[in-house]
């Protein structure tokens, strides 16, 4: 990413000293990070020597700021002195002017310019000073300044503050510009974010590293001289330069200017500007930045020379996709970091994900930045976003800050990169691969190796009517025609030829040595806001190979970065399974508006779209899932080692029930574990008022369906005494064959059994395991059968009661 | 209940004794590479001993008595030497055979008990990708037949057919011509579950639906895979040459299709490159694919259906 050296003599010089005044004259700032420093010290040096004139000469040189107060006709707004001096800068040599010395201009003495100062504190008389010698760099800077923007701007400036000593005033930039801050998230705020956003999972040290380059980008930002308008528009060419000359005037105001001029109130470019500014100035002010740093190489500290040439140009690539990504996070006003903050530790804090995340960004969308992760993992709530209350980054965040932050109910680093250590053994990498062919193994994981080590690449490729393309890419277009047309054979070979060729139409392509074995053919609609799936296919030789996902994956990718989030697709049959297995589903969000008549329509074909998050990197995705998966058994193996008490696991999983509250794990409550406010006021009833009432329904279902059994099924009743239809485990003698079509059994004893031992925490649980029964009953046996006519009274007697008790509404 | 209880304890205790077992032939087969890197350094010496005498015959440039002599006691010791590290090497081929076929015994024995390892997980749980990465292994790790000088390649050898009373044993893989739901028939890749002598007939999974799809087939709707791969070097006899009508597991998937060699493998590592029939293709034929050793067998019926 590091610019070449050659390109550094197009580039326009590099200003590191403000030419806000007449600072040409001081040598520029040696110190990269610190440029223009000096000029800030020249001025204020120039001020101290001011202040230290005797009284009489300070009145000279504020008279020479200060309207004729001889009579109300005399419009002199300044005395001039009768012998000018010969050279500009005599003061000090020349004796002060006597307060009878008459105004060159309108003949009036010194004194009547200067009467107002006579009670006048020496503070207000050093400050109005102040703004005297800022007047006279202004003056200077608007004779010395070329640009006519620029120009404009200081004898704005420069007339602002000669009104301000005549009325002794504080200077306030007026007019069109508005106030600081400009806008909001300011620029410290969105670099910081993404230095959180980014670089949060490294270990503390290359944290530290980036979080010191992201320091010293904003110090370098605060210094730095902006392009002028006209630079910008020659160099951008578009028209929102105004909105550029607009942030340019605020920049020179408040920022610029008042660096070197105190008596002007002055603020932190990165404080005041946010995003926009960033965006019109970040090329440029990366490639100054790297040259600089180029240039000046030698004479950096040796520690922060590596530190800049190594990580920078990365850190600043990094940056700018943020910038100019479409939903970068970092800019969002709420962001939040990805750590949680769970007040609870113990074992809630394994399942942060935070501390074992590979990528922070995925632990947020996982997390949603929730603080209520002890509910996390286990339970149902995994698939709705916790909306827990969100920490927001602090105003100005230290590192100091960040660190504890990180720390407060998480694991700490130390913890987690030890664990890190322990699942990267380099001693397991040793021998043949055959990790690889773990049954564990993602979907994706080939062909992700595969990729890595260049058996495989991934390459978007278009025709194109208005340049020649390349042979290389007709060829893979070709092959594309040709792997698709071979796989879709009912689509007309003349229709794919036609979308693969046109030129709105792209393809992904999957190419091994050097052939095309697969690709998704697409079509964008940027001002629809979605992407129509065309074709997809991978040649059959090559199948099950985990292309298909890692192409889609890889498409993913570039949709994020082209900020399309909505893929729609018209899915045959057959392929609906793998549409599913990508995360396309059918229930479709875009508006039909949106995509009607712009989608192309296929009859007998279902619609599937699959909304994309910014912040997942696809590719890499189950490689994550794995690796937090390691990470968290190892936390797990940890924290066990260190618990006296064992607990036999918990098996109702293995009887086919999907979930269970957090709170109903035997032990858990032990660790510290308590459940979040939300979950709480969820379940309203309080655990034994439950309890009580499931035992009674349960009592009162037994008791129906005894009465029941006698009377539908008494002829069963007689012939099979031993069949209690639903009370007890189904007798694998009376229906050898019922564990192999029922996988998940249950009957009232069961459930006897499970309300005793407190498994039914919430009513949920409780149903489901009635509704069971009941549909195990319909898939054993035939629908006209006695056992299925008996279900049927009985589910209608379940709700009946279910409703009587007040658990179901209706 | 009861029955299969003791063939679960059984099944574990072969497991058990299994794994020992194969830890020392594991054991032994370390002593033997070792003894084989040892018998090389000992016979270093005399080929040394060879190479110089003829470098010196050649500058002397005569054939004395005395170099005849001393070159054949050379040569002899050479070949006694030569034949002593083969014997090694056979000797640990056979010990990873041993193991091979432990292995396998272990495979069957914890198939029949329902006990599944991490390594070797129901086939029900496993992803297709997986199911083809492990066929690609078996095919990679299928022995090469080394014979002794003069010996032919046995049956069951690259494209050796099977001894028409050859009776597949438990758990090997064959090809199996099954009638599909839609009444096609189809050879497709299976594993042998038993073979009843009075009826003759098979039993045999579907690899790719292990224990759900259980077929049984008479005698000639089943071909035993090759047990090795014929060495084209050695034995180009062995393999099926240029334009034969095979039947080849098609790339990716668990069925046979007819196909043509398109080459013969050149080196033991090497697979077949086959075309396979495709009417979707303008010529009737697919563009060359590569099919191991293992997935090519002999094709029966010489008409196209």
């Amino acid at each position: 990413m590091a610019e070449p050296a050659n390109q550094a003599s197009t580039q326009p010089r590099l200003q590191l000293a403000p030419s806000g005044g007449p600072a040409a004259s001081v040598p520029g700032a040696s110190d990269p990070a610190r440029p223009g420093l000096s000029q800030q010290q020249w001025a204020s040096q120039k001020k101290a020597q001011v202040r230290a004139f005797p009284r009489a000469k300070k009145l000279e040189k504020l008279g020479v700021f200060s309207a004729c107060k001889a009579n109300d006709s005399c419009k002199c707004n300044g005395w001039k002195n009768p012998h000018p001096p010969t050279a500009a800068r005599m003061e000090l040599q020349q004796q002060a002017a006597s307060l009878t010395e008459p105004c060159r201009s309108c003949s009036h003495a010194l004194a009547d310019h200067v009467s107002h100062l006579e009670n006048v504190s020496e503070d207000e008389m050093n400050r109005l000073l102040g703004m005297v010698v800022d007047v006279e760099n202004l003056f200077m800077s608007v004779h010395k300044e070329e640009d006519t923007d620029t120009k404009q701007v200081y004898f704005y400036l420069f007339k602002l503050l000669r009104k301000c000593i005549l009325q002794m005033g504080k200077p306030l930039v007026e007019g069109s510009l508005g106030s600081p801050p400009f806008e909001k998230p300011n620029i410290e705020q969105g670099v910081l974010n993404f230095v959180q956003y980014k670089f949060s999972h490294l270990a503390p040290k290359e944290r530290q590293t980036m979080f010191e380059l992201s320091k010293m980008f904003l110090l370098c930002l605060n210094y730095w001289k902006l392009e002028t308008p006209s630079q910008y528009r020659q160099r951008v060419q578009k028209d929102d330069s105004s909105a550029y000359k607009v942030d340019y005037t605020r920049w020179l105001c408040y920022c610029h200017v008042p660096q070197s001029n105190d008596s002007l109130p002055r603020y932190e470019t990165t404080q005041v500007f946010g995003r926009s500014l960033l965006k019109s100035i970040f090329t440029v002010t990366r490639r100054q930045l790297l040259e600089k740093f180029r240039v000046e190489k030698d004479k950096l500290p040796p520690e922060k020379r590596t530190l800049i040439l190594t990580h920078f140009p990365k850190f600043l690539s990094m940056l700018e996709e943020e910038i100019y990504g479409e939903n970068s996070p970092i800019w969002d006003a709420d962001f939040t970091m990805p750590a949680s903050e769970g007040a609870q530790m113990g074992h809630q804090t394994v399942l942060s994900p935070m501390a074992v995340s590979g990528s922070p960004s995925f632990a947020k969308s996982v997390s949603s930045g929730g603080s209520s992760l002890g509910s996390m993992g286990l339970d149902a709530a995994v698939t709705e976003p916790i909306t827990g209350e969100k920490r927001k980054l602090p105003e100005a965040l230290t590192l100091e800050d960040a660190k504890r932050i990180r720390v407060m109910g998480d694991i700490p680093m130390e913890l987690v990169n030890e664990v890190m250590m322990t699942i990267t053994d380099p001693a397991a990498m040793l021998g043949p691969e055959t990790s690889l062919l773990s049954a564990n193994a993602a979907r994706d994981e080939t062909a992700r190796l595969e990729e890595k080590r260049g058996i495989i690449e991934f390459h978007v490729i278009g025709n194109s009517l208005s340049q020649k393309s390349n042979k290389k890419i007709l060829m893979w277009l070709v092959g594309l025609q040709n792997v698709f047309s071979h796989q879709l054979p009912r689509m007309p070979k003349e229709y794919i030829t036609r979308l693969v060729f046109d030129p709105k139409h792209k393809t992904l392509a999957l190419i091994k040595d050097g052939r095309v074995i697969g690709g998704i053919c697409f079509r964008m609609f940027p001002t629809q806001g979605f992407t129509e799936i065309v074709f997809c296919a991978v040649t059959s030789n090559e199948q099950v190979k985990g292309y298909g996902t890692h192409l889609m994956n890889h498409l993913k990718e570039y949709h994020i970065k082209h900020s399309i989030l909505y893929f729609l697709t018209y899915a045959d049959e057959y392929a609906i399974g793998y549409f599913k297995k990508q995360g396309f589903s059918k229930d479709i969000k875009v508006p039909k508006s949106r995509y009607l008549g712009y989608i192309k329509d296929y009859e007998g074909a279902t619609l599937m779209e699959c909304e994309l998050n910014p912040r997942i990197p696809y590719t890499e995705l189950s490689h994550i899932i794995k690796r937090q998966k390691e990470i968290i058994k190892k936390l797990i193996e940890r924290k066990q080692s260190q618990i006296r008490k064992v607990y036999p696991g918990l098996t109702c999983f293995k009887e086919g029930v999907r979930q269970i509250p957090v709170e109903s794990i035997p032990g858990i409550r032990e660790t510290g574990w308590k459940p979040s406010a939300k979950e709480k006021s969820k379940e309203m009833k309080d655990p034994d008022l439950l309890y009580n009432i499931l035992k009674n329904l349960l009592a009162q279902i037994k008791v129906r369906l005894c009465t029941m059994v006698n009377m539908i099924l008494y002829k069963i009743y007689f012939t099979h005494p031993d069949a209690w239809p639903f009370m007890e485990p189904v007798k694998k003698s009376e229906a050898p064959d019922y564990y192999e079509i029922i996988r998940f059994p249950i009957d009232l004893k069961t459930m006897t059994e499970r309300l005793k031992n407190r498994y039914y925490v919430t009513k949920k649980l409780f149903i489901a395991d009635l509704q069971r029964i009941i549909t195990n009953c319909r898939e054993y046996n035939p629908p006209d059968s006695e056992y299925c006519k008996c279900a049927n009274t009985l589910e209608k007697f379940f709700y009946f009661k279910l409703k009587e008790g007040g658990l179901i509404d209706k | 209940m009861a029955c299969q209880l003791t063939g679960y304890r059984s099944g574990t205790m072969a497991l058990v004794s299994a794994d020992t077992k194969i830890a020392e032939l594991l054991t032994e087969l370390h002593q033997l590479i070792k003894q084989t890197q040892e018998e090389r350094s000992r016979s270093e010496h005399n080929l040394l001993n060879i190479q110089k005498t003829h470098e010196r015959m050649q500058t002397e440039n005569k054939t004395s008595p005395y170099y005849r002599t001393k070159l054949r006691g050379l040569y002899t010791t050479a070949k006694a030497d030569a034949e002593a590290e083969c014997s090694i090497l056979r000797h640990a081929l056979d010990k990873i055979a041993d193991i091979k076929s432990l292995l396998e015994e272990r495979r069957i024995a914890a198939k029949m008990a329902g006990v599944y390892s991490d390594s070797d997980p129901p086939r029900k749980t496993m992803r297709r990708g997986v199911l083809m990465t492990l066929l690609q292994q078996s095919a990679m790790t299928l022995p090469l037949w080394i014979g002794k000088p003069g010996d032919s390649p046995p049956p069951l050898c690259g494209a050796i057919p099977a001894n028409s009373d050859y009776v597949a044993k438990q758990g090997d893989k064959v090809a199996a011509r099954v009638k599909a739901v839609d009444g096609d028939e189809q050879w497709i890749l299976a594993e042998v579950v038993s073979y009843n002598h009075s009826t003759n007939k098979y039993e045999v999974d579907d690899i790719d639906e292990e224990g759900k799809e259980r077929h049984t087939l008479s005698r000639r709707r089943i071909i035993p895979l090759p047990q090795w791969k014929a060495n084209p070097e050695t034995d180009p006899e062995a393999l099926f040459s240029k334009d034969q009508l095979v039947l080849a597991l098609y790339p990716q998937t668990t069925c046979f299709y007819r196909a043509l060699i398109h080459t013969p493998p050149h080196r033991p590592q090497d697979d077949y490159s086959v075309l396979f029939e495709d009417t979707s293709y303008a010529d009737g034929y697919s563009p060359p694919l590569n099919v191991a050793q293992r997935y090519v067998v002999a094709c029966k019926e010489n008409k196209k259906k």
